[in-house]
């Protein structure tokens, strides 16, 4: 059946919504700029300090224009419509489904939280959190550093250790085991106690093959249920 | 920077030392470990001088790592240490008066860098006064900070390589409350190189000791 359900989005809306916003960046950025670059060179003090005002309030109204109207614009409705092959195909009625997303609203619950994680001496990570989900996880070591030079969370570069990549690569199937959309907060917790277990990372020889080193490297995987140590090779 | 240990290798029977240091590069290597340069670590000695009668001198070793290469580190004898800029040797001069080179005195140790997954090895000869004294061998395992955890497994990753010379667990550790290796510089380093020097000095010239 080739019934694809229609999501009716108000484009020119969202084109509009988003042409808004730019224009509110962009006089906010003015703001900045004209207070980066000072007073401009005129012949009296006097001169130099009004024009400076003046062009400050400017800007400031533009400010305050762009961002009324960038109000208006995101009071947006997405309409999500059912197509009605679909409607006539069930046996029952199928409430029509116009479900009226407040765009402003709901960008309260989508927004992104980091949170980092130190355990021990051993490892920091930096969960990437959309409202109570994990969305993905990076696993450094004590010693390596998690701000970017901006002095902003680093959230994209892997760390510098070998041990290190192979725990985040591990953290990430964790995170899609643990997967359970109904019970966000059961996700986090279990997660965690599992990133826990990580605290012994130097000091757990493998359970299966009793060493500590395979190919450099010592156990980085935990098992999800017991939370054993295993080498990554010694886990199948 | 992580946990560091530096040790001595004895010289395999009836081999010289080159011999010894090329069994190692070739064991290192067989294990997959990647040459990466070279590195050198030297220690001058002075003798603190103008002391109250009576007290014995104490001495000052003045150290420089190439893993550090802007900085020097002063090092004195059984008690504090510091790390400065390398022009602290421009500084040791004009303290003549009060500390004094001793000449001949002069430790080395060279030799390559290798590069093994998280482990940085570092096999090298001292030579004291331009003879060779032994091998050293300095092992660092860069992801982890707190000797006590990873010592166990930087044994074993020694054993590979070193067979029955595995030192134990190096004792400028030992003494610390929490066991956490300062990752800013490399003064607990120094400690084992000086500590290592100065086992090697006292073993094979005992004639010829600084004091």
């Amino acid at each position: 059946m080739a019934d694809v359900m229609n999501v009716g989005v108000n484009l020119e809306a969202f084109s509009q919504a988003i042409n808004a916003i730019q224009a509110l960046r962009s006089s906010v950025t003015r703001v900045f700029d004209s207070l980066k670059d000072g007073m401009k060179n005129k012949e009296t003090l006097e001169g130099r300090e009004k024009a400076f005002i003046t062009e400050f309030q400017d800007n400031l109204q533009s400010v305050n224009r762009d961002l009324k109207s960038t109000w208006f614009r995101n009071n947006l409705k997405v309409v999500i419509n059912i197509p009605p092959t679909l409607k006539s195909s069930s046996p029952h009625p199928v409430p029509s489904i116009n479900t009226l997303l407040n765009i402003t609203k709901n960008s309260e619950s989508l927004c992104v939280r980091l949170v980092q994680v130190s355990l021990g001496k051993v490892l920091k990570a930096i969960v990437v959190m959309r409202s109570l989900f994990i969305d993905r996880t990076i696993v450094r070591g004590f010693n390596e550093n998690i701000y970017s030079e901006d002095g902003k969370l680093d959230i994209w570069s892997k760390s510098q250790y070998q041990v290190f990549q192979k725990v985040t690569d591990h953290a990430t199937t964790a995170l899609l085991h643990y997967q359970l959309p109904q019970m966000p907060d059961v996700v986090v917790r279990s997660f965690m106690t599992w990133l826990r277990s990580y605290i012994k990372l130097f000091q757990s020889p493998c359970q299966r093959c009793g060493r500590f080193l395979q190919d450099g490297l010592p156990p980085t995987w935990r098992d999800f249920r017991t939370l054993e140590a295993f080498h990554d090779t010694c886990r199948m | 920077m992580g946990v560091t240990c530096v040790c001595q290798v004895p010289v395999t029977e009836g081999k010289s030392v080159q011999q010894t240091v090329d069994v190692l590069h070739k064991k290192l290597e067989q294990l997959g470990a990647v040459k990466q340069g070279s590195f050198c670590v030297d220690c001058e000695t002075y003798h603190a001088t103008g002391n109250v009668t009576g007290q014995p001198t104490k001495l000052l070793y003045v150290m420089h790592n190439s893993e550090t290469p802007l900085s020097c580190h002063a090092l004195f004898e059984g008690g504090p240490c510091l790390t400065a800029d390398g022009n602290f040797d421009v500084l040791m001069l004009k303290l003549k008066s009060h500390f004094q080179n001793a000449k001949g005195h002069k430790v080395e140790c060279r030799g390559s860098r290798y590069r093994y997954c998280d482990f940085l090895i570092k096999v090298g000869t001292v030579t004291m006064s331009s003879s060779g004294r032994g091998i050293s061998v300095e092992v660092e395992y860069c992801p982890c900070v707190v000797p006590g955890d990873c010592w166990n497994l930087m044994k074993e990753f020694m054993q590979t390589f070193l067979g029955s010379s595995v030192p134990e667990l190096p004792s400028v550790f030992a003494t610390k409350p929490e066991g956490l290796y300062a990752p800013a510089d490399c003064v607990d380093t120094m400690n084992q190189y000086l500590e290592l020097f100065n086992k090697l000095r006292k073993l094979q010239a005992p004639g010829s000791n600084v004091r």
